[in-house]
């Protein structure tokens, strides 16, 4: 049973209009749901407000309109005060690049949405990775996020306690600036199910995200914890994150000896006997690329980085790759970003090289989210890679940024061997 | 004369559904490997690969992954494409708020599993408000 104050009750019953008591039911049924006994304040929302592009795919434009009726709603109402609100990943970008796949109506429509939703208080950051981009919350802190491999990253790294929510609770806690109590917001659910005795070196985030693609499958929906790594870099963070979140329905992680809450291994299992093993050796990472891999030709046709979208130390390393050299002809380089970091990319010079090289930065979504018309991708991403496969219907070979370049310049893949 | 079975189990989104029952131990995305435009499986190797989920009682051992659950089922929903209930082994909460905001039943803790107890074809009724499945095996 969840027990509700009288405010909340009296918003529950209409009090602030139709559609915040709305918001609370679904929050309430979550809650009941759930097995949460209350609901608890929360201050920091990362939200999914995008127009869906499937009317280009056999579904109606009625089915786009009603849907983006409801977000417009959602946006009419103003965020709680003391939230920050940021946005997730758009289908489209808002730029005016010259994009085939962004449909100038879907634009039109995300246009409209956009507004509103800045004038509610929500921040177009734009991004499926909002810890690069100013939203960091503080450890233990309540968040309402969506974006799975997000969740990951703000619970795992951060030590931030986030559920994985959906649009629809993402806004309502937005607009309520409440949460049901359930999962690990809770302490006792943010113990460690499953241990995995990493026994191979990691030598690029791209190895990281192999790791998270081997241990998201072991781990389902249970806490994998790390053993035997060392501490790793912001972006081999991201990559172990998103690849735990696609290949699972994990929340979070613990890396022992090295994130927030796991200074020591007993402490990342909260003292007990870990439920279950596995070990993570030189080959289970071979075998870990092999399994994504369906590319088996050598020509090439997209090259994709920033997935999750890159950082500007990632942006660099590319610009410093592709300077003074040229992407083969026919082959799109994309690296997909948020726009304040494009920003700052612009100012440091390096979008100016990756542009004379031929490539291209993209801003506010991502080649899967748009629905790109690419046959054969190189990405270092193994999130990136694994719904390319399935929602693009390409064939893909995940590989380290280095490689990606490599395949960018002479439109091959010869091979990371 | 079919074969009748009752099965109790826990509510996690009432309602009540019927449908025809599409049966597979395993874990699935909504996003990235559900099409909402046809209501089909996309993800390749999937057991279910190929297969419509609308309309039908979806058994599976639990959802997984995105945050885009319950927006792709609603889009699946206005399409007339969303599964008429889920029987779930384990309950991940981003299906449940799917089905929550889509008016979708979920049932989980059934007395024995479901995978043994229901094959695909099997006519289920779900009734989500008395935590009870009444199963009509298949001829």
């Amino acid at each position: 049973m969840i027990g509700l104050t009288a405010e909340q009750q009296a918003i529950l019953s209409g009090a602030r209009g139709p559609y915040l008591a709305k918001c609370m039911r679904w929050l309430v049924d979550w809650g009941k749901a759930m097995g949460a006994t209350r609901l608890i304040p929360v201050d920091n929302t990362h939200v999914l407000l995008p127009v869906p592009n499937l009317v280009a795919r056999g579904a109606s434009k009625q089915t786009i309109e009603h849907y983006v009726r409801d977000l417009k709603e959602a946006c009419s109402h103003r965020t709680n005060s003391r939230c920050i609100c940021t946005v997730h990943t758009l289908f489209v970008t808002m730029d005016d690049l010259d994009v085939p796949e962004n449909d100038p109506e879907q634009v039109r429509m995300q246009r409209e949405i956009t507004e509103l939703a800045t004038a509610a208080g929500f921040i177009p950051t734009f991004t499926c990775a909002p810890y690069l981009v100013g939203n960091v919350p503080l450890k233990g802190e309540v968040c309402a996020w969506t974006e799975s491999s997000a969740v990951v990253y703000a619970n795992s790294i951060l030590g931030a306690r986030t559920t994985r929510h959906g649009s629809e609770s993402a806004i309502a806690a937005s607009l309520l600036g409440l949460v049901p109590e359930f999962g690990v917001l809770l302490t006792e659910n943010r113990k460690g199910t499953l241990l995995v005795e990493v026994s191979t070196a990691l030598n690029h985030p791209t190895d990281w995200g192999a790791l998270g693609y081997f241990a998201g499958k072991q781990a389902g929906l249970g806490i994998p914890v790390f053993n035997g790594v060392r501490r790793p870099s912001q972006d081999e963070a991201k990559q172990l994150c998103a690849a735990l979140a696609t290949s699972g329905g994990v929340t979070m992680c613990h890396i022992a000896g090295v994130t927030p809450e796991a200074p020591t291994l007993e402490a990342a299992f909260h003292g007990d006997v870990p439920a279950e093993f596995v070990r993570f050796t030189e080959t289970a990472l071979r075998e870990t690329y092999c399994s994504l891999r369906t590319h088996t030709g050598t020509e090439i046709d997209s090259v994709i980085l920033g997935c999750p979208h890159a950082s500007i130390r990632e942006i660099a390393e590319i610009a410093s790759l592709l300077k003074n050299k040229r992407v083969a002809n026919g082959v799109r380089l994309w690296v997909d970003t948020a726009r304040s970091t494009k920003a700052n990319a612009d100012a440091m010079g390096y979008t100016r090289i990756i542009e004379e090289s031929g490539g291209k930065i993209l801003c506010d979504t991502c080649p899967t989210n748009m629905r790109i018309a690419a046959r054969r991708i190189v990405t270092h991403g193994f999130k990136q890679a694994h719904y390319a496969r399935n929602m693009i219907g390409a064939e893909v070979i995940v590989a380290s940024t280095e490689a990606c370049i490599q395949a960018a310049l002479t439109g091959k893949w010869l091979g990371d061997e | 004369m079919s074969e009748v079975v009752e099965l109790k189990g826990r509510a996690v989104v009432k309602g009540r559904a019927a449908g025809e029952a599409l049966v597979s131990d395993s874990v699935l995305s909504f996003w990235g490997e559900v099409d909402p435009a046809s209501g089909k499986v996309i993800a390749a190797g999937h057991p279910l690969e190929g297969q419509s989920l609308r309309g039908k009682v979806l058994v599976i051992r639990s959802t997984k992954g995105s945050s885009a659950t319950p927006m792709v089922l609603n889009l699946a929903r206005l399409e007339g494409n969303a599964p008429a209930a889920f029987v779930n082994l384990e309950v991940d909460s981003l299906a449940a708020l799917g089905c929550i905001v889509n008016g979708i039943p979920m049932i989980t803790d059934l007395e024995r599993s479901p995978f043994d107890a229901i094959q695909t074809g099997d006519h289920v009724v779900v009734d989500a408000d008395a935590g009870v499945l009444t199963i009509t095996k298949k001829c």
